[in-house]
C-alpha cells in the first residue's frame, strides 16, 4: 500500500528534488484505541470510505502501521494533529 | 485494538443528532470523573501518565519535533478541556447533537487511553481477568465501561455515517 506518487529516480545530489518529496502520515498500532473507533476517525477526517478505512485500520492493527495520508509538510503536520487530537499514535517522515 | 459488541446499545442516531439512553447511576458515574479528567489533561504533557495523550509527530528530527510541541501541546490540552465542559453540559440530556457527541466520545476516549497506559494494557485482543480483591480493580471496571460505552458512541456514529 503506498499514497504517495510514483517516484523519477534522479541524481542522489538534487537537494531540490529532495525537498519536494512528500510526506507521509504514518498511524502505529496500539492495545487501547477500539478498531471501530479507528475505522470511525479515518472516515471523519480522510473522507475515505468505510472498505477503505477498515483496510487501514486492519493494516495497522496485522502490520502495526499503515500510510494513511501523504502531501507537502504543511499537510501532512495538520493531518498527524487531528489524529493526535483523536488519540491515535501518528507521525510523518518524508517518503 | 479489539471490539466489543452489546445486544442493546445506549446511544442511536435519532433525528439529525443522537438518542442517549443512560440510567441515572450512569450519568452520576460520568460527573464525578470528568473532574479526574480535567485533574488529568492539566498535568504536564511530559507527565508519565499523560504522556500517550502527546505523540511525537517526528519521532526522528528533536528539532522539528521541539517546534511541533509548542505548537500544539497547548491546543490540544485546550481542545480537550473543551470536551470536558461539552460532557458536563449535556450529563442529563437525552439526545445529543453530532458535535455534542463528538466530544463525548473525545473525552471518553482520552480517559480511556490514560487507563490503559495505567493498567499497562499491552496485548491485542485481551480480556482483563476481573479480581475485586486486586487494587486495580476500580480502575480496570471503569475502563471495561468506557470502552462498552465507546464502542457505542462508535458504532451509532459509523451507523449515521
Amino acid at each position: 500500500m503506498s499514497a504517495a506518487p510514483a517516484e523519477v529516480k534522479l541524481p542522489e545530489t538534487d537537494d531540490d528534488q529532495a525537498a519536494d518529496r512528500p510526506w507521509i502520515v504514518i498511524v502505529w498500532n496500539d492495545p487501547i484505541n477500539l478498531m471501530s473507533y479507528v475505522v470511525l476517525v479515518f472516515q471523519k477526517l480522510f473522507g475515505y470510505n468505510r472498505a477503505k478505512a477498515t483496510e487501514l485500520m486492519l493494516d495497522v492493527h496485522h502490520k502495526g502501521r499503515a500510510v494513511v495520508s501523504s502531501g507537502t509538510r504543511e499537510k501532512a503536520e495538520l493531518d498527524v494533529f487531528r489524529l493526535h487530537e483523536h488519540g491515535l499514535w501518528a507521525t510523518m517522515r518524508q517518503d | 485494538m479489539f471490539g466489543r459488541n452489546r445486544p442493546k446499545p445506549r446511544v442511536l442516531p435519532q433525528g439529525a443528532g443522537y438518542a442517549l439512553k443512560l440510567d441515572e447511576r450512569e450519568r452520576a458515574l460520568i460527573r464525578q470523573i470528568l473532574g479526574d479528567m480535567r485533574a488529568l489533561l492539566m498535568l504536564d504533557a511530559d507527565d508519565l501518565r499523560v504522556r500517550r495523550l502527546y505523540p511525537a509527530a517526528y519521532a526522528d528530527d528533536a528539532e522539528k519535533e521541539d517546534e511541533y510541541r509548542r505548537l500544539t501541546h497547548e491546543e490540544l490540552r485546550s481542545a480537550r478541556l473543551a470536551n470536558v465542559d461539552t460532557v458536563e453540559a449535556s450529563i442529563d440530556a437525552e439526545v445529543l447533537t453530532e458535535e455534542q457527541l463528538t466530544a463525548w466520545m473525545q473525552a471518553i476516549n482520552s480517559l480511556r487511553l490514560v487507563l490503559g497506559t495505567l493498567l499497562d494494557i499491552s496485548d491485542d485482543d485481551q480480556e482483563l481477568a476481573f479480581d475485586p480483591d486486586d487494587p486495580e480493580a476500580r480502575t480496570q471496571a471503569l475502563y471495561g465501561y468506557l470502552g462498552g460505552l465507546l464502542d457505542e458512541i462508535v458504532d451509532a456514529q459509523l451507523e449515521a455515517l
